[in-house]
């Protein structure tokens, strides 16, 4: 099951009627000038009936006859341009909404529905879902409706030549009707294990790529070669499947196709031959009949792929649902005075019953260098998260100047705290573009300045701020993407600096003297610090150790040394074999 | 029906990209004839249609001749069963066909990049073996696919022209000269649409890159700021997108109306031909509901022999990728020396750089640069050529694959395949599975199993699941459960908290106690558990000795401690 909720049909449904009835005038346009088009393609056969039966008739007639069928074509053609264009238009337009509000959407997401989700579901839904949609709302909806209105106004016209005529057409609805609902219900789940079993094959090839070292180094090969026969095995079954699926299916369609034109030619002919309808009748039938194939056929093809687009828009809309319950509090100041942070019985969990952290409490003072050692996993970037407002904890309270964190808008809790972790993530964009993000309107003086502070000058005018960086140009190593967040940071301002890791990707001495050039950047500023380097908790005003979701030791540095409780043993650990403590 | 995998892909004809597509399509001669014959009979039977219908209105309404009718009626029913039947044999054969191409490709493809192995990101980028299995692979099995329906269209084309030239010469002329005509002019009209769709394309493609950055950059976002930033630009590209998806439409509306019109008129044509020969008595009425059923069904039958003869086009293009692929050869020799002679217990060095490890101690190297770890490791590891040499024989000189057996290097390019974790940390041969107990212990990475649902029982995806610090301990457990006799291990413990860090570097030591390891690294944490210390820079080693004797060197201390200065 998905970690992100998925809209309920009718939520589908309504809003699918929401989106129609707000370009009431652009669809009324699109579809009236669809059934125009349509009229005027039902001509030709009509005319061509009358052709047959006048067949010793003047010719005069033939060419005038003639005419008119070409006006009909030419008028057909013209209209049916306009039609498509306009419904296409109005297609792009909704669209772009809707992709645009989705965004939207997802930018406001609560960290923690991101979080669990996992970003992968979030991508799915921004590319595979929204390519679906396009598809859908471009092609499947114009196209069925066109077809739609096709088929109804082509047995209204049979009705208009010959009313009984409609008889031989009804013959293949039964059949369509079943054999088409016996398909489609097995078709989705059919096409979709053998869409996932061909990803499976081609993430084989990839797997085998990326890690061909290690295939070299423990003798893989083999074992890669049954995987891909693994693979391959359940590809071919899966395509058998829908093999077996259209090998039931499509004789009986094409069957059910063929039924009415041979049956308006039998019961057509013989109801002639009985003086009940005239021969221009049947003819024409007949004609009508042979051009329903066509839109039958599409209608019934996009039937298939509606239904996957209205599984796509569930998911999209099931991400408003989502952002719309959790609302990012009401807007109230805080009082420029704060008298710091005040953590106070914290405790958080990720999955319901394992608490990541349990009873925190802390106080930090305005202004003061703090850093928070301690193994992995005991909890040191969940307090950070918390500390910078990024979700709010499970239980307990963080406050800012005596204000509950959570409750204040993003907006104003941006200027109070900022969060640096050591994911490392650069936009795409310039790398000018990628530093306004901070500041939109800083000047470029500014820019140097904050890359100066972060050590990143000297790379930085080598490479032009006017560079092109991020996925797909120029890469930047790890440790300049991390100096650029750094900078980012310089330029924000904020009165709180949660750093989590922020420099672990440097090497060490360039990590130290960064953040000491950092320090004095922010001076006056608070500094929460997480780092598994100890240097970090050395140059800190005050010490605190996370262990197992709890703060076991706080204190200045020399005081814990001294205490020679768990930060003793770790600072030992780390400088296990040194000749000397420096200190 | 044919069964798939085979277990073994055979060999290739490699000669050319058109040989290997010929190769492939003449690897199921039945399946293959039989669906071209099938896919021949399917379009025949559609072909005849129009043909039935005008003899049922001649012969049957014309001639009130109630028999003919109702013969003629059946005869048009009869051809529609005939033509499902023999579309779905023809789909059934096409299957075995399209698949058996693109399976078979995938298996040699496969087999080609695991034999490179390592060599792989050398010779090819990793884009252009992932795009075999993403496109190629498609491209191929497609167009053996439609040679069935192609074949048929071709066949067909020849019997209908025939028909309608006995039916009438000059309408049959008219039909023959116009629809390829329009098939042309169609064709154009196409082209300028997918020049158009092109640009369409590359928006929306820069529109989703946009959307995928926001998602991978949204936890920095939600740090710093900026969402509005980025909503801001995301309208403004999507708005692109929309304008750029305006101009297509304008022109696909344009083509839509082409493809009505043009063969529209050519129908008007015939038909006005058609009535003033029906008129004076020089043609048949059936005959000319006949024509007006040909000239729509050629125009469809001509689209199809000429969207086969474009995917062939492009299926050699992909066949070209694959030719290539399949071409490379390892660059590293296997020797032949007996590999029994690697289980004496002997030194491995490396003359380049004066490294020697004595077995059964566990030696770190610490490299002033992290390039300098990398070369070495590749040279004892024998990934490239060198006078690497155990016991004073090149490591060339044996085959490849004993030497991997022998030294087993785990490098930052390591990686966890997708599937049963347990079995991805034991696989690959000579793995006892109760070793891997131990190895997870040694390595620190019990709690990331525990803290798994199904434990080692979990389908993981790859390495990508796990955090940089878990990917480390993981990998390390899975070298240390294969136990090879001398490993080789490049930053092991360089993603680590300084807890888990010592933990793992004094179980490392204890573990491997009697066996050579060798660890590349700059922590001090790890150089104090080894027996032995080597300081290598500028590719050379520089001293030696314990990490205590070394770190009275001033260059090995400015490289592994994070000398901390009263500040």
């Amino acid at each position: 099951m998905s970690a992100l909720p998925v809209a309920t049909s009718r939520e589908v449904r309504s809003q699918a009627r929401r989106l129609m009835r707000q370009h009431p005038r652009e669809l009324a346009f699109s579809l009236s000038l669809h059934v125009l088009a349509t009229l005027a393609g039902l001509v030709a056969p009509q005319l061509l009936g009358h052709l047959v039966q006048e067949a010793d008739g003047a010719v005069d007639d033939v060419t005038s006859i003639a005419l008119v069928i070409c006006a009909a074509v030419v008028a057909q053609a013209t209209l049916t341009r306009f039609a498509i264009l306009a419904s296409l238009k109005l297609g792009e337009k909704v669209l772009a909404r809707l992709r645009e509000e989705f965004v939207g959407r997802v930018l406001t997401l609560p960290m923690s529905t991101v979080e669990k989700a996992g970003s992968g579901e979030l991508i799915t839904r921004t590319t595979r879902d929204i390519d679906v949609l396009a598809h859908t709302v471009q092609m499947a909806v114009p196209d069925s409706l066109v077809a739609f209105a096709t088929v109804a106004l082509t047995l209204g016209a049979i009705v208009l030549t010959a009313p009984v005529l409609i008889l031989p057409c009804l013959i293949a609805v039964p059949v369509l009707w079943l054999s088409t609902r016996w398909y489609l219900r097995r078709a989705r789940a059919g096409y979709l294990r053998a869409n996932a079993a061909y990803a499976q094959l081609t993430g084989g090839l990839g797997e085998t790529v990326d890690g061909a070292r290690t295939v070299d180094a423990f003798g893989l090969a083999d074992s890669r070669f049954a995987r891909v026969n693994k693979d391959i095995a359940e590809s071919y079954e899966a395509e058998r499947r829908t093999l077996y699926l259209r090998s039931v299916y499509l004789p009986i369609a094409d069957t059910g196709y063929m039924l009415p034109v041979a049956g308006t030619l039998l019961i057509g002919g013989l109801l002639y031959l009985g003086g009940h309808v005239s021969l221009a009748a049947v003819t024409t039938v007949t004609l009508y009949v042979q051009q329903l194939i066509g839109p039958v056929d599409r209608l019934l093809y996009w039937m298939d792929e509606l239904q996957v687009g209205g599984a796509s828009f569930a998911r999209i809309l099931g991400v408003e649902a989502v952002s719309e319950t959790s609302g990012d509090g009401r807007p109230g100041a805080v009082e420029e005075s704060g008298q710091g942070i005040v953590v106070s019985g914290v405790r958080h969990a990720y999955r319901e019953g394992t608490d990541v952290l349990t009873d925190v409490n802390l106080k930090v003072e305005p202004g003061e260098r703090l850093a928070i050692v301690g193994p992995s996993g005991a909890g040191k970037s969940t307090l950070g998260r918390l500390l910078a407002g990024v979700q709010p904890p499970s239980g307990g309270t963080i406050t800012v100047g005596g204000k509950p964190l959570a409750q204040l808008p993003l907006s104003e809790r941006r200027k109070l705290v900022m969060l640096v972790t050591q994911e490392h993530h650069v936009f795409r964009g310039t790398l000018r573009d990628n530093l306004l993000i901070a500041r939109p309107r800083a000047r470029d003086e500014a820019l140097e300045e904050a890359l100066r502070v972060v050590d990143a000058w000297q790379w930085a005018e080598e490479l032009g701020l006017d560079t092109e960086v991020g996925s797909g140009a120029t890469a930047l190593a790890p440790g300049q993407a991390q100096q650029l967040a750094l900078a980012r940071l310089v330029l924000a301002d904020p009165r709180t600096v949660v750093l989590d890791e922020a420099t672990s990707l440097l090497d060490p001495r360039a990590a130290r003297h960064l953040e000491r050039a950092l320090a004095q950047v922010l001076e006056g500023r608070t500094v929460i610090a997480i780092a598994h380097r100890l240097h970090t908790a050395h140059d800190a005003d005050r010490v605190v150790v996370m262990e197992d979701g709890q703060v076991t030791e706080a204190g200045r540095h020399d005081e814990l040394l001294g205490q020679g409780g768990p930060y003793a043993r770790l600072w030992h650990s780390w400088h296990a074999g040194k000749a000397a403590p420096a200190d | 029906m044919h069964h798939f995998p085979e277990p073994d892909p055979g060999r290739p004809d490699l000669r050319s990209p058109q040989r290997y597509l010929l190769w492939l399509a003449t690897r199921h001669p039945a399946a293959a004839s039989l669906a071209v014959v099938h896919g021949v009979l399917c379009t025949l039977a559609q072909a005849l249609v129009p043909y039935a219908v005008g003899q049922a209105v001649d012969q049957g309404l014309v001639d009130q001749d109630k028999q003919a009718l109702v013969l003629w009626s059946g005869v048009v029913m009869g051809l529609g069963v005939v033509q499902a039947i023999t579309g779905t044999l023809r789909d059934r054969c096409s299957l075995t066909n399209r698949f058996g191409a693109a399976f078979r490709t995938m298996q040699l493809v496969t087999r080609k990049a695991a034999g490179l192995g390592a060599e792989l990101p050398r010779r090819a980028s990793a884009g252009s073996v992932v795009s075999v299995g993403a496109t190629d692979i498609t491209r191929i099995g497609a167009a053996l696919e439609s040679t069935a329906r192609g074949g048929g269209a071709v066949v067909s084309i020849v019997v209908v022209a025939v028909l309608m030239l006995t039916l009438s010469w000059q309408l049959g002329l008219v039909a023959l000269l116009g629809v390829p005509l329009i098939a042309w002019g169609v064709a154009r009209l196409m082209r300028l649409l997918h020049g158009h769709q092109q640009n369409l394309r590359q928006e929306q493609g820069a529109l989703t890159d946009l959307s995928v950055d926001i998602i991978e950059g949204l936890r920095v976002l939600r740090g710093i700021g900026g969402e509005e930033i980025f909503a801001g630009r995301y309208r403004e590209r999507s708005q692109r997108v929309r304008h750029e998806g305006v101009r297509v439409a304008t022109v696909e509306a344009s083509v839509v109306a082409g493809r009505l019109l043009f063969p529209g008129l050519l129908v008007t044509a015939i038909v006005w031909l058609g009535a003033h020969f029906v008129a004076t008595g020089r043609m048949s009425a059936g005959a000319l509901i006949a024509f007006y059923g040909y000239a729509v069904f050629l125009a469809e039958q001509l689209r199809r022999a000429t969207t086969m003869v474009d995917q062939l086009t492009r299926a050699v293009v992909s066949c070209r990728r694959v030719v290539d692929l399949l071409l490379l050869e390892r660059a590293l020799t296997s020797g032949d020396r007996d590999p029994a002679e690697l289980s004496a217990r002997a030194d491995l060095s490396d003359p380049a750089s004066g490294l020697r490890i004595t077995p059964g101690r566990l030696t770190a190297v610490a490299c002033a640069s992290a390039g300098d770890a990398h070369a070495l490791a590749d040279r004892v590891g024998r990934y490239e050529d060198s006078g690497a040499a155990y016991n004073g024989v090149p490591l060339s000189a044996y085959p490849l694959a004993a030497v991997r057996r022998k030294i087993m290097v785990v490098d930052h390019e390591a990686r966890l395949f997708s599937g049963e974790l347990g079995a991805e940390l034991s696989s690959g041969p000579g793995t006892a599975a109760a070793d891997l107990d131990t190895a997870l212990d040694v390595a620190s990475a019990n709690d990331i199993v525990e803290a798994l649902p199904d434990g080692l029982s979990q389908e993981i995806s790859g390495s990508r699941e796990f955090s940089g610090g878990q990917q480390q301990r993981l990998l390390l457990a899975r070298a240390l459960a294969h136990d090879p006799d001398v490993l080789v291990l490049v930053e092991p413990t360089s993603a680590l908290d300084a807890h888990t860090e010592a933990r793992v570097a004094a179980r490392l030591a204890r573990h491997r106690d009697g066996r050579s390891t060798v660890v590349f690294t700059t922590s001090p944490m790890v150089l104090d558990q080894a027996d032995h210390v080597v300081y290598v820079e500028d590719g050379r080693v520089a001293a030696e000795g314990s990490h205590g004797e070394l770190l009275r060197d001033a260059r090995y201390r400015s490289v592994v401690t994070r000398e901390v200065s009263v500040s």
